[in-house]
């Protein structure tokens, strides 16, 4: 049976010298299939929105489907940090639709970029950074009120502050993991019954049942994980939403 | 198969590439800094192509057609306001027509048969003066009639009593004994 783990090594596409990148040190920056999975999904995501936003009063069904998604996020964004969401409307919005492509790809390609623990570590340290970053301009050191929640005995904070800041603290990571591990999981899972309907279709009549049953088994899964792909770029739209409302409207707190 | 050849190779070689220490492909890592780099480049193209181009057009759409159904249905709540109240007029209208067509008809009415009436009178009091003189002629000649029948009867009454007695009673005890009967 087919290494159920090979789909998700980095392989080298195109081979670019290394650059020095600023704090990093020498990075090599050859396209990966990593990289091309992600160039290729933001590609898509920015034809996609071209054609969806061609601004027809009557929508064809591309821009139906974009106004959709559109909908979606701008919903999410208003009802969960309220009338001042707008201003994070195109951040949510592109995180939710790059990650969704992204998984997209994944179901249709051979490579999904999402399934990279570097890529979507990078999104969830990138959403914190962007909340760090929104709760100080906004809140300035007020900002640290976030660890302190009001309403509570001061004896409680002893115990209440670390408590908050570690789950702050844990938060890109859980982002990062739960996409990751969503992604991982499906995959493999997907490429190991894959590989019954070979491994058992060889053992004869009764193999055949065995590889009938695991076939309609990956069909299922197709369908669970294109739900799946989609309902990972959703959360992942949600809890940036409900990251950032907490610095917003801090003193709603 | 590229995947089983991949495999048999590394297998054979020994090589780390294709199962790292056996673990995940994605916790090699050094193909991270790559990943990471071009993840934050793309993002920053996409974010920055997806908020200044491609967003506003979409979201100006939708606000665009939610303004142009809340005037359409604006513009046809007015005329549909407009069509009412030309309704209402039109019913005014049509109430007062018909009232003065029914009392133009009363009228009309009211006017013929007072002319019927009238004619009627007419009518009548021109047979009822006919009527009256045919009666008086009927009367005339009856009393004519009558006088005759005096006559008659005396001329008879003298005739028999010539006939009876032989001798000829005068005019005027014939009319006396006739008086005397009549009365």
């Amino acid at each position: 049976m087919a290494d159920p783990m090979h789909q998700f090594q980095i392989a080298k596409v195109v081979e670019l010298p290394p650059v020095n990148v600023p704090g990093l040190g020498l990075v090599d920056l050859s396209i990966t299939n990593s990289v091309a999975a992600m160039l290729a999904a933001a590609v898509l995501v920015i034809l996609f929105f071209a054609a969806a936003g061609r601004g027809a009063v009557i929508p064809g069904r591309l821009q139906t489907v974009g106004e959709m998604l559109y909908g979606l996020v701008n919903s999410l964004t208003s009802s969960i940090i309220g009338h001042e969401g707008k201003k994070y409307l195109p951040f949510v919005f592109t995180l939710f639709s790059f990650v969704l492509f992204m998984n997209m790809l994944g179901m249709f390609l051979v490579f999904t970029a999402t399934s990279q623990l570097a890529v979507t570590l990078t999104l969830g340290v990138m959403v914190i950074l962007t909340v760090v970053g929104v709760g100080f301009a906004k809140n300035g050191f007020k900002f640290f009120k976030l660890f302190a929640p009001s309403g509570v005995p001061p004896v409680l904070y002893v115990l209440l502050v670390p408590i908050e800041i570690l789950s702050f603290l844990i938060r890109p990571v859980t982002l990062g993991l739960r996409l990751f591990g969503n992604m991982l999981g499906g995959h493999v899972v997907l490429k190991i019954f894959a590989g019954f309907v070979v491994a058992m279709g060889s053992l004869g009549i009764l193999g055949w049942a065995g590889s009938a049953l695991a076939l309609s088994s990956v069909v299922a899964l197709t369908a669970l994980e294109f739900m799946v792909a989609f309902l990972q770029a959703f959360v992942f739209a949600v809890l940036t939403c409900v990251y950032l409302n907490d610095v917003v409207n801090l003193d709603s707190h | 198969m590229a995947t089983t050849e991949n495999h048999g190779v590394t297998e054979t070689t020994g090589a780390p590439e294709a199962h790292g220490s056996g673990g995940l492909p994605q916790l090699q890592f050094e193909h991270w800094a790559g990943q990471i780099v071009w993840l934050l480049l793309i993002f920053v193209v996409l974010y920055v192509v997806l908020s200044k181009m491609l967003l506003p057009k979409v979201g100006g759409a939708i606000e665009e057609r939610a303004d142009k159904i809340a005037g359409d249905i604006a513009d046809a709540r007015k005329l549909r306001d407009e069509a009412e109240v030309q309704s209402q007029a039109a019913a005014a209208e049509l109430a007062e027509a018909r009232g003065k067509a029914l009392r133009t008809a009363a009228d009309a009415k009211a006017k013929a048969q007072a002319e019927a009436a009238a004619r009627q009178a007419k009518e009548d009091a021109a047979l009822a003066e006919k009527l009256e003189a045919a009666e008086a002629r009927i009367r005339a000649s009856r009393d004519a009639a009558m006088g005759n029948v005096k006559t008659i009867a005396s001329d008879t009454a003298q005739a028999i009593t010539a006939k009876l007695t032989g001798k000829a009673a005068t005019s005027a005890e014939v009319n006396a004994a006739l008086a005397k009967l009549s009365a």
